[in-house]
């Protein structure tokens, strides 16, 4: 892979021993921006080929959270270990004024890994500041203690994982062992919050109320890549009604209510529709069910009962990861529901 | 019980309440409601409310199944008050303009056209309000706003209880918005109280003063007491003075004469929106963060303010001022009692200071100076904290002296941030110190606009949460410390001076002796 590794748009090549005086000099003399952070904020990966399209993803996400960018691509695979670095900043105007800049450093790791990805991480934080760390696609053996330890919040996606069982088992354990102050942030999780919000808007009008506990059928569509967040939403509406997992078959699972009703949920996947494209909640004479099609930036909620349906839309997730992120860091918080929800989403997997 | 079925019932069949809803935000949950506006053909509807609630829906913040009733004289049909709606949503809100969004508002707004004066007009409405709950199926809570000039008051609270839209019904709530000037005097604001609570109870009635629903005025109550390195410092000990800053560089354009020259800078924002601020900088901690629990601190403060009850105490505590002619940003601008709608021997107030004094131990001789002008250089809503200077035994013999004492800044707006002056040595082989500045913007550390002051208030109005808004206690405290002043001014004998400044200058002399007296100075924002 080595050779053909793009770093256009990087910025300017530094050595690695003088980041921190090259990134000094980008700043000397320039009046005109302002170099802010609220945060140290990471993207590593594994296929470095990745740097790029991660710098413009900074690019995109900088407009609302400042921060010291660090881009860490890793090329296990080549002959020969070498370390190449950039630094460059990207500026926005601030609410039409001011233009502010994150600075951004991007690094091309090749070869042998052991301790380096660490030591990079170490090496290059801005003190003080919480450090987000988003690592795409499967945890590897790099993903270790000494590293975790040090880190405020992980962001993954378990969509991209090919055994999410044992994936979601590694972050059980960083959990344990890096203790509570690690926010763990799963992009599957994040793709359905206007989805909650929507049943929750839903269910606080008193007719969804009284129909609640009739409830006979759950249905969610969803794209096929998409297995953890459908998963996940599933748990969240077992979890939050109280329901208790009977049986499961594929993408079938039959549930029981705190009061014996039962409940059968499916799945079904949808190779042409949106990430998640349905969820209702149906028993007889009352339905409600939250939609999105295809590229479309708003969900439809309705509400229906005998036959007649009230409707309305909402804001949908973004389909981007990184807006996904970016929308996840302004609402910020410690994701406590995500960590309620995971026992029940474990079972479903 | 299952787990997610925590919340008390709100009265829905078999005690169930919604599930969904645990753990989602952590804030008061709104309810959906119906918002009839009185005064909507007018300016705040079109350029606060509306956009507030339209930007609310874009956040995806605004609750399933709100209306909107707009209600005023004109006789405007649905249609043509939901396009002058839009027109103006399109020139003002914060997060631009999407006809899709707006559709769905649009297609929940009504005009109702009536006088505030006419009773029928109200069992129209009550009428109409009816139909939309039986639309609906279900609740029908209801939150009014009063976006009407004062005089009207009294009318519309009269009419809504004749009409029996005040009422709490089968587990739904009737809320009241009122807007400011929430009265003009002790007297009046009684008055108001009487006949408000009189139609809804305390609970249910909210006192807007959008200087609490901004950002930073939020954000007093945690930089004091989430951060352990100022509340040891917030008191006499350490605090030599604190100071409030409402500049204004505008004067009386767009007929504004007519209203301000009635009321003057004090009662316009003294009253209300500084000494709101001015108690959130000197409350204690309050024992929770309830409605109450923050706004029984707050009450305590206003009413340990020393009363200047006397014409000399007036005189030697407060400064009155108009404005002379002169510049603002290169353009030359008439004196105040040349503005259009102004009477030409006003003897109402464009600016004020006045040093505030609280009785209370934390803050015992520790003046509080409050500020506020119209035609002053910028716009500027600022509080400062000046603390006490470092005993000067160690840096006395440096050239220059020890630099002034330590200032922490809360900018309200704009450019809303804070920062901390502080001293430092200058490079070089000599002890030399200056002034140096830590900053903190908002705008560049959160690239996120906040919501404005409005969009925040009615959410609270709608999950019943009190906390931003004045209570009656706190409004007639104020208008007590506010009426003294005014007798002196408008009813004595001897009547303290009116003093003058040239437009686009730091306000009179006066003012700036009132501290001098003291060694102080204002600060140069
Ligand atoms: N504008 C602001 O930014 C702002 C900010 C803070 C506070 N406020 C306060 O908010 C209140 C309203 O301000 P505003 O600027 O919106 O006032 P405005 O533009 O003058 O609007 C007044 C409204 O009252 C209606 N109205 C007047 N007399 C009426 C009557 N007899 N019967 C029925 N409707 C009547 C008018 O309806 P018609 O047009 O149909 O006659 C109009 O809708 C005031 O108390 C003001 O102090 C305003």
């Amino acid at each position: 892979m080595s050779s053909e590794i793009s770093t256009k748009g990087l910025g300017q090549p530094v050595s690695v021993g003088s980041i921190s005086k090259e990134l000094k000099k980008l700043w000397e003399g320039n009046e005109a921006s302002t170099n802010a952070s609220l945060m140290n904020f990471l993207i590593y990966t594994e296929e470095a080929d990745q740097l790029v399209a991660n710098s413009e993803m900074i690019q995109a996400l900088t407009k609302e959270h400042a921060c010291r960018a660090l881009l860490i691509g890793m090329d296990r695979g080549a002959p020969e270990s070498s370390v190449e670095a950039w630094i460059t900043a990207h500026c926005h105007l601030a609410h039409g004024k001011k233009s502010i800049c994150s600075e951004q450093v991007s690094f091309l790791l090749k070869g042998k890994s052991l301790g380096r990805l660490r030591n990079t991480v170490f090496a290059n934080l801005n003190s003080d500041l919480p450090l987000v760390f988003w690592w795409q696609n499967e945890l590897t053996d790099l993903f270790e203690e000494r590293l975790f330890r040090v880190l405020d919040r992980l962001i993954f996606d378990s969509t991209t994982w090919a055994d999410p069982k044992a994936s979601f088992a590694k972050i059980t354990e960083a959990r344990e062992q890096a203790g509570t102050k690690m926010v763990t942030q799963d992009l599957a999780w994040t793709r359905s919050y206007h989805y909650r919000l929507a049943i929750a808007g839903l269910f606080d009008d008193p007719v969804a109320q009284k129909g609640f506990s009739k409830i006979e059928t759950v249905t969610l569509k969803a794209h096929p890549d998409q297995r953890t967040s459908a998963l996940l939403l599933l748990a969240w509406v077992i979890e939050q009604s109280g329901w208790e997992l009977i049986e499961k078959n594929e993408d079938r699972f039959s549930l029981k209510s705190k009061d014996g009703q039962a409940i059968e949920a499916v799945i079904e996947w949808d190779e042409e529709g949106a990430p998640l494209s349905l969820l209702s909640l149906a028993g007889p004479n009352c339905e409600v069910k939250v939609m999105r099609q295809k590229g479309n930036t708003h969900l439809c909620h309705a509400l229906c009962t005998d036959g007649h349906c009230i409707d309305f839309s909402g804001p949908a997730d973004s389909d981007e990861p990184a807006e996904l992120v970016a929308s996840q860091l302004s609402r910020g918080g410690k994701n406590s529901l995500f960590l309620a929800v995971l026992p029940q989403f474990l079972e479903l997997l | 019980m299952p787990r997610g079925l925590r919340f008390a019932s709100s009265g829905i069949e078999g005690g169930v309440s919604n599930p969904f809803r645990e753990d989602l935000v952590s804030r008061n949950r709104p309810e959906a409601c119906t918002v009839v506006i009185f005064g909507a053909t007018g300016d705040l509807t079109h350029r606060k409310l509306i956009p507030a609630l339209y930007n609310l829906a874009v956040d995806g913040e605004l609750p399933v199944g709100v209306k909107i009733v707009g209600f005023a004289r004109r006789d405007w049909t649905d249609e043509f008050f939901r396009e002058g709606l839009e027109k103006l949503n399109q020139k003002v809100s914060r997060t631009g303009h999407d006809p899709e969004t707006w559709e769905n508002i649009a297609a929940n707004v009504s005009y109702h056209q009536s006088e505030f004066q006419d009773e029928d007009g109200y069992a129209s409405l009550a009428k109409r309000l009816n139909e939309i709950d039986e639309e609906r199926g279900g609740k029908g809570n209801r939150l009014f706003y009063i976006a009407s000039a004062p005089e009207f008051f009294d009318d519309i609270l009269i009419n809504l209880k004749k009409a029996g839209l005040s009422q709490e019904r089968e587990g739904c709530w009737s809320r009241v918005i009122v807007e400011k000037p929430f009265g003009t005097t002790l007297a009046t604001a009684q008055h108001l109280n009487g006949v408000v609570n009189g139609t809804f109870e305390e609970k249910d009635t909210y006192r807007i003063d959008h200087y609490l629903g901004k950002e930073t005025a939020q954000n007093i109550m945690v930089l004091r007491f989430a951060n352990a390195i100022f509340e040891p410092m917030w008191n006499k000990e350490h605090i030599d003075h604190v100071q409030i800053t409402c500049a204004e560089h505008l004067g009386m354009e767009g007929g504004r004469g007519g209203y301000y020259d009635k009321a003057g800078a004090l009662r316009d924002m003294v009253q209300n929106h500084l000494l709101q601020l001015l108690s959130l900088v000197a409350m204690e901690p309050p024992t929770d963060l309830t409605a109450d629990g923050v706004r029984d601190e707050k009450v305590k403060v206003i009413r340990s303010l020393r009363q200047w009850d006397t014409p000399e105490l007036v005189e030697q505590n407060v400064v009155r001022a108009q404005y002379t002619s002169g510049n603002i940003d290169g353009q030359e601008v008439p004196g105040y009692r040349e503005e259009d709608r102004v009477n030409p021997e006003s003897e109402t107030e464009a600016y004020v200071a006045v040093r505030c004094m609280i009785d209370t131990w934390r803050w015992s001789g520790v003046p509080f100076y409050v500020r506020v002008g119209k035609r002053l250089p910028k716009k500027a809503t600022e509080i400062s904290i000046h603390f006490k200077a470092t005993p000067s035994v160690l840096f006395n013999a440096t050239p220059g002296g020890v630099p002034d004492g330590n200032v922490l800044v809360i900018r309200i707006q704009p450019d809303e941030g804070i920062s901390l002056r502080m001293n430092s040595k200058l490079p070089g082989t000599t002890l030399r110190m200056e002034a140096v500045k830590m900053d903190f913007h908002y705008a560049t550390s959160f690239g996120k606009s906040s919501p404005e002051a409005y969009e925040r208030l009615l959410l609270d109005a709608m999950a019943g949460d009190a906390t931003l808004f004045a209570r009656r206690d706190e409004v007639e405290e104020a208008w007590k410390f506010i009426d003294h002043i005014e007798k002196a001014w408008h009813e004595s004998d001897k009547k303290p001076p009116m003093a003058e400044f040239p437009a686009g200058s730091w306000g009179p002399r006066e003012a700036d002796e009132l501290l001098s007296e003291e060694g102080r100075t204002w600060r140069r924002l």
